[in-house]
């Protein structure tokens, strides 16, 4: 489940019409939402609240240690219109699973980001600060995105602490998004690390006035039509380190105009380390989706396979009523063309859901259970995480986290 | 000297080298670029010993040894480690960052664990090392300076020039902390399983219960071992100091006996099996006595009758012990008074007060005040004494310290008298035998205190009883002596003897009789003992003599009454 604040920080990607898909760092959403998720350690309570439209804040303790705890303020220039009380947030929303990407969109125009203010054109820049403060051991951290230009973002994440080298870290990030492609440029303080990300896609253009977005049948199943091939790449290169790392990938996954069941499928490989990971994900149903992924180090032999499941409960008080509705009233209206955005991290496809269960295994032994979802006007979510092969410890780490926003 | 070693049984045991080199490898945190823990593969300590020069001995004996030397070894020994590394920097530089700020890279911070084996060889050592060696500590080996000069690392990852120099310049200083850290505490550890089967067997318990066990309390280091001589006779009954070098009860009573020198103390603890400088002299003539007569004028020397402290419980035991073998007692049991059962002890049988340094009065009136009856001499004595010893009962701390009191028990009183009083003129007994009267009425009050009624002074060995024995001869030898002590200055201050009586030395010139009288024994030597104690009496006088000299002083502070006229010149003290 996302905390309140990521849940508010994606608010602000979609109200700015920033594209998260188009990265190559979310090249592997899907599987990441499906077999990576987080389960919750010890107890923890989040008590946040959506003041107004531009002011954020979040609170919460936990007993790591004897007791931890953290409280965070946000604001943005940008009102964030999204439904902040835990009793009415949309539970897919906060729950990320499989993922349809959403189509691409050419960067807007400057213009469109001119409004004119008291007979002068200002031009409007979202901005975002964010803040954090971890109680026990001082730890702070600071987060400032801005949109500088319609297809630019800068972000710029530090972390404070005393028990960290150096007193703390700096990380400035810009990602560049023209539709087609995208390059995202990093450098860190720590170890004056640099980093550069690219992503292109192949097929539709957006940017391309002529070509539209074909929606005759595709040929065959590969057809880029209904699916989108990208292909990217990653590097990192340390000077005082003399040290860097490399990575490429290859994803296919199928757009919503596929008649079939949705499926992503990527290709991760490290070239230095030799490591190789290809993932296949599906969405089975409309609240079942499915993940495998399999690991393997060709230097080292070394190979892990791990699957994944999600299920959703729906509410089932009117689904025997929207299951008589024509098939033109099935689906929640939504904006078409290409200038309509819409976040894929807010698509309200259905009626809520009460809860979700996520769980994963690998051949390893690791196994973790997860079970999110509403509790009365509060969000719940339990897990536990299991070694299999270890004799002495089965149960890894269990955990409850109760949020409540307003 | 030279020394031979026998290199080999520490090369037989490697299993047991490898496992704790293994547990100290991996006991500090180890950086995250070593995925797995090091496991010692092969340790072989090769043919050759070091060399050794020595450079000091601090101390050598038969089970115990400490020294400086100069160490070198240029052998063939080689150590063989295992363990993982991880291969990708990025992986290893990512996972110790927080992860708010950090790149998060998709796929270039995956990691790849090679695994890695290191052979350390051709190792040079050379410096000063401090070996301390004892039977029950074990061997501890502690480097003055890093005596690593060089040694060869050679890994798997030797192709690349990068990562060999890498690893040779991490594990020389992982070493150099190792030998000057970690190896000491594990040679201690080795030697002590080795040499010491109840150490071993004590580990495993430890092991077992899995608790921290307190360290070994070794109450004497090395220096101090040698004060005692060979006194390292387990503690009686106490098995858990498997390897303790002193008994308890021994340790106690040393402490006590350094207290009551410093202290000025009365008492002075019974120390069972020791040689006490002062017999030298007494042995020539003592050599055919009885055990408890010998060494009780040397004893007397020592120790103090009045206890200030508690150490009831081994000094009853001695109290008991020395009870028990009545005549036989081989050592003055201060103690013994306490929980004597013996006839000897009239109306004793309750625990003695103590702290009674003032109110032991030591000096016996030799003068003939009354003849009476050694009986009633003997009840009055230990009547007063009780009596002395009920008013101080209020003072004294120590029950068990009545061993201190002497009146309570005849045959230890002479013991005690020898132990506990003060030194005293020996002249005292001499003046005891030609002036009975005196003797007696000096002797009589055993009091301590002014408050005692002065009784009658102790009968002279001369009764009514016409049977020859050696109390009657006694006076006769006093009697020599007697004018010499005529001379000594008169001490005013003694208190609570009217007449500056020599109370112990009556009462050792009576014990023989009383002894004889009480017991069946033989009374062949009598006459031998008498003399002897009575000598041994007048030595240990002189020497205890300066020592409570302060006691003299203190007991006037009682408002002792005045010794009396007819009182003979108490010891100069």
């Amino acid at each position: 489940m996302l905390e309140f604040m990521d849940y508010v920080q994606s608010a602000f990607y979609a109200g700015s019409r920033w594209n998260t898909d188009n990265s190559y760092a979310s090249l592997t959403a899907a599987t990441t939402n499906l077999l990576d998720f987080r389960t919750p350690n010890g107890v923890r309570l989040h008590v946040s609240s959506l003041s107004s439209p531009n002011f954020a804040t979040s609170y919460t303790l936990g007993n790591k240690g004897v007791v931890d705890g953290s409280f965070s303020f946000l604001f943005s220039n940008l009102g964030v219109k999204v439904a902040s009380r835990s009793s009415a947030v949309y539970l897919g929303h906060l729950v990320r699973g499989y993922r349809h990407l959403q189509a691409l969109r050419k960067p807007e125009d400057a213009s469109a980001w001119e409004t004119v203010v008291d007979g002068k054109v200002v031009q409007m820049r979202d901005a975002l600060l964010y803040g954090r403060m971890y109680l026990p051991g001082s730890t702070l951290e600071a987060l400032y995105l801005r949109r500088i230009s319609p297809s630019r973002l800068l972000s710029i994440r530090a972390v404070s602490g005393a028990q960290l080298p150096h007193g703390g870290t700096l990380l400035a990030q810009l990602q560049n998004d023209q539709g087609k492609y995208t390059t995202e440029y990093l450098c860190s303080t720590d170890s004056a690390l640099l980093g550069f990300r690219g992503l292109y896609n192949f097929g539709y253009d957006p940017r391309d006035q002529n070509s539209q977005l074909d929606s005759s049948a595709p040929a065959h199943p590969w057809d880029h039509k209904s699916g989108r091939l990208s292909v990217g790449a990653e590097a990192y290169f340390s000077p005082m380190n003399k040290s860097g790392g490399l990575s490429t990938g290859l994803r296919f996954t199928t757009l919503p105009v596929h008649t079939g069941i949705p499926y992503t499928m990527t290709l991760t490989l490290n070239p230095l380390m030799g490591n190789l990971s290809s993932s296949y994900a599906v969405k089975a149903g409309s609240d079942l989706s499915l993940c495998t992924r399999f690991d393997f180090n060709v230097y080292s032999y070394e190979s892990d396979v791990t699957i994944g499941l999600e299920l959703w409960r729906r509410e089932s008080s009117t689904a025997w009523a929207r299951k008589m509705l024509g098939s033109a009233w099935r689906t929640a209206p939504r904006p078409t063309g290409e200038g309509a955005f819409v976040s894929s991290d807010f698509v309200t496809k259905q009626e809520d859901a009460t809860g979700v269960v996520k769980a994963r295994m690998s051949a390893a032994g690791k196994a973790s259970l997860l079970w999110e979802g509403r509790v009365k006007e509060l969000l719940v979510s339990v897990g536990a995480g299991f070694n299999m092969k270890s004799t002495t410890r089965a149960l890894g780490s269990v955990g409850l986290e109760v949020s409540y926003s307003s | 000297m030279a020394f031979n070693f026998n290199w080999s049984p520490l090369i037989a045991d490697t299993e047991r080298v490898r496992a704790m080199l293994t547990t100290a490898l991996n006991k500090s945190p180890k950086p995250p670029i070593i995925v797995d823990d090091i496991l010692v593969n092969e340790l072989n300590l090769g043919p050759t010993p070091p060399d050794l020069e020595i450079l000091e001995i601090g101390d050598l004996a038969e089970d115990r040894f400490r020294g400086i030397f100069k160490m070198s070894y240029t052998g063939d020994a080689y150590l063989t480690l295992k363990t993982r590394v991880q291969a990708n920097p990025l992986n290893t530089y990512l996972s110790t960052k927080p992860s708010f700020a950090s790149p998060q890279p998709l796929a270039a911070s995956s990691g790849l664990t090679i695994p890695l084996q290191i052979t350390l060889s051709d190792i040079r050592l050379s410096g000063f090392v401090i070996l301390v060696f004892s039977k029950q500590k074990g061997v501890t080996l502690v480097f003055r300076n890093d005596p690593i000069e060089s040694l060869k690392v050679s890994s798997t990852f030797d192709a690349i020039p990068f990562v060999r120099e890498y690893l040779q310049r991490t594990i020389e200083n992982q070493l150099r902390v190792l030998f000057m850290e970690d190896l000491p505490a594990i040679i201690h550890k080795l030697s002590l399983r080795m040499f010491n089967p109840e150490y071993q067997a004590l580990e495993e318990i430890r092991s077992q219960a899995a608790e921290a066990v307190q360290p070994r309390i070794d109450p004497f280091a090395d220096s101090s071992a040698e004060t005692m001589g060979g006194e390292r006779t387990p503690a009686d009954g106490e098995a858990t100091e498997t390897y303790a070098s002193f008994s308890q009860k021994n340790l106690l009573r040393l402490a006590a006996l350094s207290e009551s020198q410093r202290t000025l103390s009365l008492f002075t603890p019974a120390i069972r099996d020791t040689v006490y400088r002062a017999w030298a002299t007494a042995a020539d003539r003592g050599q055919g006595m009885s055990g408890y007569s010998t060494p009780n004028p040397r004893i007397a020397t020592l120790s103090r009758l009045n206890s200030s402290f508690d150490r009831s419980a081994t000094l009853s035991s001695t109290a008991s012990i020395t009870s028990g073998t009545g005549s036989h007692i081989t050592r003055p049991s201060l103690v013994s008074n306490a929980s004597a059962p013996t006839t000897y002890t009239l109306g004793s049988g309750r625990p003695r007060p103590h702290a009674q340094r003032k109110r032991k009065h030591r000096v016996v009136n030799l003068r003939k005040t009354a003849v009476e009856n050694d009986a009633s001499d003997v009840v009055s004595q230990s009547s007063g004494y009780d009596d002395s010893i009920s008013a101080s009962e209020s003072r004294s701390k120590e029950e068990s310290s009545s061993v201190t009191n002497p009146s309570n028990q005849i045959p230890s009183v002479l013991r005690e008298g020898e132990v506990s009083t003060p030194p005293r003129s020996p002249k005292k007994i001499v003046g005891f035998t030609t002036d009975k009267a005196d003797g007696v009425a000096s002797s009589s009050t055993p009091s301590r205190r002014p408050i005692t009624p002065l009784h009658k002074v102790i009968q002279p060995p001369d009764d009514d009883d016409p049977t020859p024995r050696a109390s009657m001869v006694l006076p006769a030898k006093e009697n020599e002596k007697r004018p010499q002590r005529q001379h000594l200055p008169r001490m005013q201050t003694l208190p609570s003897r009217p007449k500056g009586e020599l109370y112990r030395s009556h009462s050792e010139v009576k014990l023989p009789d009383l002894s004889n009288a009480f017991n069946e024994g033989s009374t062949g030597g009598i006459l031998e003992q008498a003399w002897m104690m009575k000598m041994a009496s007048e030595i240990a006088r002189r020497v205890a003599e300066e020592k409570s000299g302060g006691e003299r002083w203190r007991r006037t502070s009682d408002g002792g009454t005045s010794t009396g006229g007819d009182a003979p010149p108490a010891y100069a003290s």
